[in-house]
């Protein structure tokens, strides 16, 4: 057996049927082709009328479109009634094929599933032979919201009483992915919002920045995450009235103080050989000297990350923060003061002895204490005494040995502190979700302060005022480029050629036609402002290949659509869309007329120059 | 949560979690290993770092809540017993017998024409966007187009303009030619990257993108007449606000889109229409009506066709049975078994 059915037996199949007219999916523009070599040695011809309905058609279409009049496919499409549609085709030839099968001239279409959605394509009955779309550079499964935007082009309102979708199996179907996507109910639609540098400017320029935190909350995104709060908000409300048993007893936050003496009284034992070696009053401190503890020096405050033992040391020794992200190893006895203040630091097992992230927030908060800070009281035994040691002293400091509550919390300490924890984890994230969009909005700004688009009372800039005109992708590094005048005195096909290498859409190299000495220099400047500049925006795909075709035909006039699909193994579909795409990118580069006429000028020759041929008579 | 619990967190994930997490994140993520796949999702959730979090402990919280029975057993722990082996009869009861071929290909043909008469949604919406803006949320092929060309006659009939937009250049074009057809060359006009013409028509068709600047400019003080006497805007195949690159500029365009205009969206299903409206609701002046019905206008039959060219269909009942993936017909089951005996012989292989 095949893998696959053969295309001709496919047709067949449906014809035989009534199941015409149809639309194949298949997984690629090359199995497309590949399908329609299938039919050239098969016996397998229209009617003469047939066949002069469909040219007729098309004679109708070339009209508009004169460039498809030669097309190597017309003969075959005439012949059989069956034809390809996929990007790899100029958008007129895809008009072509579109209009013949409104028209009911065509029995199948072969094509990419990329024709699933927008296109205006209906057919009686649609043929999936695949459970995975390419995107990108990988294979994804169909989503549900997928298989029924294909499965639903068949069955055409008006022309059928019914639709039919065939699923004929090839390898690495996945039955289940279609048949889940075909009984299930579309995916819900997830925001997909993203705070761009031109956002943030074209935000800025409209409204004051206090107004902007409204802005955003206004996005289907916060609306998402408002959605999220609430069922966190709930799960909190819960977490309140599981908490209320255990509210103030003695004292007001028992389990706190609890977990101090509980902590304490554990850590007696293990620490005792130790501890035996140093003076009580460095061996009562040691307890309170766990990670996150404030403490102060000589000279300034600290905050504890770790305490350890050192062969060569004779007294316990600590890793502490100190201020300006300093770490600094030192004995316990430098330390001068312990203050009643902690942080959350969960230890980690490597330097800085926590992540970075609790070392960052650590930092930041070590600069923001208040000059004045509790003393933690620390109980010593006086010298000479023997026994009790000093930890056992500072136990009954606290007052929970002859507390009368003791046996409750005792018995209620976990399950509480559990739920507050809980109850802490969940403000957070609740806070989180409330707040991401306007950080990550001053993240934005942040950057654009540091490269001189925004003031620090974040007005635009001079350069803000003409940077928020390019809304493209890569638009720092485009504004960066003009700014560092890497444009200026270049020639259109120059330019053209560097916004192609960033305006193109596919990471599939072609062939690589000759590269010009300017471009390719250019090129080399473009990645490395692109590279420094990756810490805040992602580097493009720079492809050569295509900034060499781009200039190529923005330089020599009398280069041919021929000759230029002759340069590159591209498909022509994907040098017309990567023109198309260029001549976007240009079009927001000329707007800049008022601050850089020269630039603009040179864009809007470029812009000239691109559209001839093909180009022109698009759409 | 910090980077490294998180990626602690997710390491400690079965990849079933990790790939539900990717879905509509990541695009890759189909054959990624598993270290890979937090890597990407790492990356990916830099952009929305809370709703990220808060997603991955909804699946954590609800595969506790219910644990799949395969993961959650421990190597030497007895097997769970399945209680739910027998499923609850339905509307599509497996123990009727499977539809045969012969019914199935039954009914096929061309109607006889009828005279247009409008469907009741059709109806609902078209009131409805006089007053408010309109979600429309129904299945692919079921008249949308005519619901957008009504509005936008009678807005223009009112002195209103009309921005028409699409998410791809092809489909803009198509528009065009089709309103040109409608309405008069001189009353349409198309704003695309690379194509402009006759941009101060009442009824303009654009690509989303190109809205979105129109309505940057005028925000900033750039005078646009086609703004002030803007009526209607109707966006079409609106389910590209979930498009993981292009999906901000649907926000930005309904954020910022005058309130004086009425908004009209038009999408293939979707899961989650109610919230798109409520979202509108929540941001809008006035209550956003939402249009939904999940019901084809034809109907819809699935078949399989096996490589050596027999058709079978592909489920018991004639039509497709809503939730019951496992329906399949008894003869396109064993034939597709028989396909991957043949074809896979060792195993799935890897691409
Ligand atoms: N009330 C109606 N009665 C009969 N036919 C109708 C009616 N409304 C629309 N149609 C026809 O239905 C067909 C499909 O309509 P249309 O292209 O608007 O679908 P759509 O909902 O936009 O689908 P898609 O999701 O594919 O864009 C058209 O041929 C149209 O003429
Ligand atoms: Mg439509």
């Amino acid at each position: 057996m095949p893998p696959s059915i053969h295309p001709v037996d496919l047709i067949s199949a449906l014809r035989q049927k009534h199941l015409t007219p149809a639309i194949v999916f298949l997984t690629s523009r090359r199995a497309c082709d590949e399908a329609m070599e299938a039919f050239d040695h098969a016996n397998f011809v229209l009617p003469t009328v047939r066949q002069e309905a469909i040219a007729k058609a098309l004679e109708q279409v070339m009209a508009q479109h004169p460039s498809i009049a030669e097309h190597p496919m017309i003969p075959i499409v005439q012949r059989i009634g069956v034809a390809a549609h996929h990007a790899g085709h100029l958008p007129s030839w895809k008009i072509a094929i579109e209009e013949l099968m409104r028209q009911g001239h065509l029995d199948a279409v072969f094509a990419t599933t990329t024709l699933a959605a927008g296109v205006d394509f209906p057919a009686r009955t649609v043929v999936i032979t695949q459970s995975s779309i390419r995107k990108s550079r990988d294979f994804t499964d169909l989503t549900a919201g997928e298989v029924q935007q294909i499965a639903g082009r068949a069955g055409r309102r008006g022309k059928d009483h019914v639709g039919f979708a065939v699923i004929t199996p090839s390898p690495y179907i996945d039955l289940s992915v279609l048949t889940k996507g075909l009984t299930g109910q579309p995916e819900a639609i997830d925001s997909q919002f993203t705070i761009s540098y031109p956002m943030v400017l074209n935000l800025l320029k409209a409204h004051p920045h206090e107004h902007i935190q409204g802005i955003l909350a206004k996005s289907f995104a916060q609306f998402q995450l408002n959605q999220r709060a609430e069922v966190l908000e709930q799960k909190l409300d819960v977490l309140h009235s599981k908490m209320e048993p255990f509210g103030p007893r003695v004292c007001t936050d028992w389990i706190t103080q609890w977990h101090t003496f509980d902590h304490a009284r554990r850590h007696r034992h293990t620490r005792h050989p130790t501890y035996r070696a140093e003076p009580p009053e460095i061996a009562a401190r040691l307890p309170f000297l766990t990670p996150g503890r404030v403490v102060g020096f000589n000279r300034g405050r600290g905050i504890v990350l770790r305490q350890y033992r050192s062969k060569g040391q004779r007294n316990s020794m600590l890793t502490v923060l100190r201020p300006e992200s300093a770490v600094t190893e030192c004995p316990v006895t430098s330390i001068r003061e312990i203050y009643d203040r902690t942080y959350d630091c969960p230890e980690t097992s490597a330097y800085p002895w926590c992540s970075t992230d609790t070392f960052d927030r650590l930092s930041h908060q070590l600069e923001e204490l208040p000059l004045r800070l509790p003393l933690l009281p620390i109980l010593v035994a006086t010298d000479g005494e023997p026994l009790p040691d000093a930890i056992v002293q500072s136990l009954e400091d606290f007052p929970c040995p002859t507390c009368p509550s003791r046996s409750a919390c005792h018995k209620d300490f976990l399950t509480a502190s559990r739920l507050r924890q809980e109850q802490h984890r969940h403000t957070k994230s609740i806070q989180a979700l409330r707040t991401s969009l306007w950080h990550r909005f001053q993240e934005r700004v942040e950057v654009l302060q540091k490269f001189g688009y925004l003031t620090l009372t974040t007005q635009l800039t001079a350069e803000g005022e003409w940077a928020r005109l390019i809304r493209i992708d890569h638009s720092l590094l485009i504004t960066e480029l003009i700014r560092a005048e890497a444009f200026t005195g270049a020639d259109p096909s120059l330019i053209a050629g560097i916004l192609a290498s960033l305006a193109h859409d596919d990471d599939r190299p072609g062939a690589f036609p000759r590269i010009s000495p300017g471009l390719s220099s250019l090129l080399g400047q473009v990645r490395k402002l692109a590279e420094s500049l990756s810490p805040y925006e992602d580097p493009p795909l720079l492809r050569a290949d295509v900034a060499a075709l781009v200039e190529r035909w923005v330089a020599d006039p009398t280069l041919t659509w021929i000759g230029l699909c002759k340069l590159t193994t591209m498909a022509e579909g994907d040098i017309y869309r990567l023109l198309a795409r260029t001549l976007e990118y240009l079009s927001q580069v000329q707007t800049l007329n008022a601050t850089h006429p020269g630039l603009a000028d040179t864009a809007a020759q470029a812009i000239t120059a691109i559209r001839r041929g093909v180009l022109e008579e698009l759409p | 949560m910090t980077t490294d619990e998180l990626e602690k967190l997710l390491a400690q994930q079965p990849v079933a979690v990790l790939h539900r997490l990717a879905r509509g994140r990541v695009h890759r993520h189909f054959r990624a290993g598993k270290r890979r796949l937090i890597e990407l999702l790492l990356q990916h959730s830099s952009q929305n770092r809370a709703g990220f979090e808060s997603d991955l402990l909804t699946l954590i919280g609800e595969r506790q809540a219910n644990p799949p029975s395969e993961s959650s057993r421990r190597p030497g722990a007895p097997p769970i017993p399945h209680k739910k082996v027998v499923t609850k009869a339905t509307d599509s009861d497996p123990s009727d017998p499977p539809v045969s071929l012969t019914e199935w290909l039954q009914g096929i043909g061309v109607p006889t024409p009828q005279p247009f008469v409008q469907d009741p949604w059709q109806i609902e919406a078209l009131a409805a966007v006089n007053e408010t803006d309109v979600v429309i949320s129904v299945p692919t092929g079921s008249g949308k187009t005519y619901v957008a060309i009504e509005a936008a006659r009678r807005a223009m009939e009112d002195n209103r303009s009309v921005i028409y937009t699409s998410p791809l250049k092809a489909l803009s074009n198509t528009k065009y030619a089709e309103f040109s057809k409608i309405f008069g060359q001189d009353k349409v006009g198309i704003l695309t990257g690379d194509r402009q013409e006759n941009g101060q028509a009442p009824l303009l068709v654009m690509t989303t993108e190109i809205l979105r600047n129109l309505l940057y400019d005028a925000a900033s003080g750039q005078i646009d007449v086609r703004l002030d006497t803007l009526g209607l805007v109707i966006l079409d195949e609106s389910q590209y606000l979930a498009d993981p690159e292009r999906g901000v500029v649907w926000e930005e365009t309904i954020i910022f889109c005058p309130s004086q205009a009425r908004l009209l969206l038009l999408s293939a299903s979707i899961g989650n229409p109610q919230d798109i409206a409520d979202w509108l609701t929540s941001i809008r002046t006035t209550p956003c009506r939402l249009v939904r019905h999940s019901k084809r206008t034809v109907p819809l039959r699935a078949g399989y066709l096996h490589p050596n060219g027999r058709l079978t269909p592909l489920f018991r009942t004639l039509g497709i049975p809503q939730g019951h993936p496992s329906h399949l017909h008894p003869e396109a089951k064993h034939l597709f078994i028989e396909y991957e005996e043949e074809t896979l012989p060792s195993g799935r292989p890897r691409r």
